[in-house]
């Protein structure tokens, strides 16, 4: 019968294309696929082997000052980081890193034209950063309250100079 | 090769049993945990970034940090995954294929044992020293006192929190009733190195737990109890949390029977993997974190 021929050849047309759609279809690689598959690669590390330890940027981190308090989050090889809250919200992220070995992060003060206590200084979104030397300071905002002024004055507020001799 | 960071993240569950249980605990840390998933949207959902080039670059470094081995990362992740998996074989392998989906209690009753009280108080201290083990490969040991260290720990928030109040519910006070703190310090007490090394959860992670000896290890597994004893006597009884309380409201989302309660405990062992849920948030979490302020 001409019509069940056609019933029969829509029904068929449609479980290609079902198949085309799900089972068929490769899967597509993530956006990140490259960087898994070039920092699985033997001899590949994150952080590099003569990288200062987080424990030796503790000290140049400001004292909270009134009405802050800060809570040392993270000290790994080559990084520390502290959260700075307000009434027990977390208002910004501190941060002190070795820039060695990682991709972009000395060389984006190439360009750098601002300066804060004499070292260049970057903005992105809503961070503000300064670099010493090797290494990078960092505030980021995490709180509307918290703005581009309180970034530059908290990195003021970190023992640069101290940080500067660390080098 | 294990599978990686984006992955794990981008493959959590949105829905299921472990996901359904964890909800069931929201009345006791109001509105502390979201179900994040996803890499991007941790990434965003962390740094607050819009921007597709960052989001991008601060994704490849936390890819590159993950797959450094000697950064710990991935170390953490196992034991996370480990202290998950050593709950009850039987059952766990009749539900291997099940994860991510909805397990009927009643279903899986003749594949589940229920938990000698000595054995499951021992697991309650050791998934807790799991915990301190897996957050010091994640961190570090932060700030240079032990009032920083302690003011870290104290710091859990998010999917931590929701960890540990899982833990003091789903292996503590169901199973093993309000006085489950002092019971897990006297089977501890009770414990020899001998047994120790008996315990199928102990044996699985054992490799990461510091000590150098099982006896060794015992004692720092005691000690840790015991420093935490006092955080999880607040935590329950700052809540008011009761046995009979927590099953109703985990009854509401999860499909256990009460009168079954041997039962229970076994079921939420093998079908909520917890730590390997809320594990791998947090290290997302803190991996980002990090990421961001690298690069």
């Amino acid at each position: 019968m001409p019509f069940s021929n056609w019933h029969r050849g829509t029904v068929a047309l449609m479980l290609s294309v079902v198949l085309l759609l799900t089972g068929c279809q490769p899967k597509a690689p993530s956006q990140f696929s490259q960087a898994q598959q070039d920092s699985s690669k033997k001899g590949v590390t994150a952080v590099a082997k003569d990288a200062t330890q987080g424990s030796e940027f503790n000290k140049f981190f400001p004292r909270p000052a009134a009405g802050y308090a800060r809570t040392f989050s993270q000290e790994k090889k080559g990084f520390a980081e502290a959260k700075l809250n307000k009434d027990g919200k977390n208002v910004a992220m501190l941060s002190i890193n070795d820039t060695t070995g990682i991709a972009g992060s000395a060389q984006k003060y190439a360009a750098a034209t601002e300066k804060i206590a004499g070292y260049p200084v970057t903005n992105l979104g809503n961070q503000t950063a300064v670099l010493v030397g090797k290494y990078q300071v960092k505030v980021q905002s995490r709180d509307p309250s918290f703005d581009k002024t309180d970034r530059q004055a908290w990195l003021q507020k970190f023992d640069l100079k101290g940080l500067e001799k660390l080098n | 090769m294990s599978k990686s960071i984006f992955e794990l993240v981008d493959q959590l569950p949105t829905g299921g049993t472990t996901v359904t249980a964890l909800n069931a605990l929201d009345f006791v840390i109001p509105g502390q945990w979201q179900n994040l998933t996803g890499f991007t949207n941790t990434i965003r959902a962390v740094t607050g970034e819009t921007d597709e080039a960052m989001i991008q670059a601060i994704g490849e470094r936390a890819v590159y940090l993950y797959n450094d081995e000697s950064q710990g990362y991935q170390r953490a992740m196992w034991l996370y995954q480990t202290v998950d998996n050593a709950a009850g074989a039987l059952g766990a392998a009749a539900m291997a294929n099940k994860i991510g989906q909805d397990i009927s209690f009643l279903g899986f009753l003749g594949n589940l044992t229920p938990k000698p009280e000595k054995v499951q108080s021992l697991d309650l201290c050791i998934k807790l020293v799991v915990e301190l083990v897996a957050f010091c490969q994640i961190n570090g040991i932060p700030g240079d006192s032990i009032g920083d260290f302690l003011g870290a720990l104290g710091d859990y928030s998010g999917e931590s929190l929701m960890r540990m109040a899982a833990l003091v519910c789903f292996d503590g006070i169901i199973p093993l009733g309000p006085n489950f703190i002092n019971m897990g310090l006297s089977t501890i007490q009770q414990t020899t190195p001998d047994d120790l090394q008996h315990n199928p959860s102990f044996k699985s992670v054992s490799s990461l737990i510091p000590g150098g000896n099982p006896a060794g290890q015992l004692g720092f597994i005691t000690q840790s109890f015991d420093s935490v004893k006092g955080w999880m006597g607040d935590f329950v009884s700052s809540r008011s949390l009761t046995q009979e309380g927590l099953l109703s409201h985990v009854k509401q989302y999860v499909d256990i029977s009460v009168d079954k309660l041997d039962y229970v405990g076994a079921f939420l062992d093998v079908a909520v993997k917890y730590y390997t849920h809320t594990g791998t948030q947090t290290l997302a979490r803190r991996l980002v974190e990090r990421a961001v302020a690298e690069i």
